[in-house]
């Protein structure tokens, strides 16, 4: 545990994906009035993220893109015929939206919570309170 | 954190076109008795920067409804023509309500968005603190 900080690198990668989740949420949310708009969308953390036999390893787009790098990024995707169109051609649906907020600021409150432990137990080891 | 400032700007924008709408409705509830007065419309657009969609969102060019001005019966008013009609607003109060409504549903949404960011940063903050 101790040898890379694994556990502090997930931590802070699943934060990070919380975050720039949350700012698509954001962008859907923002332009949910807008005409043409279609709702956008990102994988979730546990789908990115793969158990790879025994290992503990995060599973990138891109070579480089985790390790050695801090950059965690995802192209986020259109969800195609996600909710139902309004009229005016927009697809964003604000409950659907409000729930996917609560649910992504849920992930970050538990992403910094391991971060948070783990540091503690790095302090007792170290002998500090 | 540059995200968690993302989505406040992007929920800024939000409530900005928001509020921008509403004005343009209560700018129209205002005018429903005004002769001649033909509603405001404004439409959403997405802001861009060099070429770039930023992903937060403004309120477009003001144009005005086209539909036909209501035609008001009362001989006695000083606009009224030899058949004792003069024109009218073509502001309906049940569209302009129900577009309040909306323009406020949304804002709350963004709101709640900004609370969650500042939140997140916050607690974010709170490791430090440790």
């Amino acid at each position: 545990m101790f040898e890379k900080l694994e556990i502090f690198q997930m931590a802070g990668a699943m934060a990070r994906h919380a975050a720039s989740r949350q700012a698509l949420v954001a962008q859907n949310i923002a332009n949910a009035d807008t005409p043409g708009y279609k709702a956008r969308s990102m994988a979730t953390f546990a789908e990115t993220y793969q158990d790879n036999a025994g290992r503990m390893e995060l599973r990138a787009t891109r070579a480089g893109h985790l390790m050695g790098s801090s950059s965690f990024s995802l192209t986020p995707h259109i969800i195609a015929g996600a909710g139902s169109e309004s009229p005016n051609g927009n697809n964003v649906s604000l409950e659907g939206e409000m729930m996917k907020a609560t649910e992504i600021s849920g992930h970050h409150k538990r992403a910094l919570a391991i971060y948070q432990s783990s540091l503690g137990i790095l302090r007792t080891s170290l002998g500090r309170r | 954190m540059s995200e968690l400032m993302k989505i406040r700007a992007l929920a800024t924008s939000g409530m900005e076109a928001q509020a921008a709408r509403l004005r343009h409705v209560s700018e129209n509830i205002a005018n429903t008795d005004t002769p001649g007065y033909r509603r405001k419309t404004a439409s959403f657009e997405d802001v861009v920067v060099d070429g770039r969609r930023t992903g937060e969102v403004q309120i477009g060019r003001v144009e005005l409804d086209r539909t036909e001005l209501t035609q008001i019966f009362d001989p006695g008013h000083p606009l009224a023509d030899e058949n004792g009609h003069y024109d009218g607003s073509n502001v309906d109060l049940v569209i302009e309500i129900a577009d309040a409504r909306e323009a406020q549903r949304s804002y709350e949404a963004n709101l709640k968005m900004f609370d969650q960011a500042r939140q997140m940063s916050s607690s974010l903050l709170e490791l430090l603190r440790r």
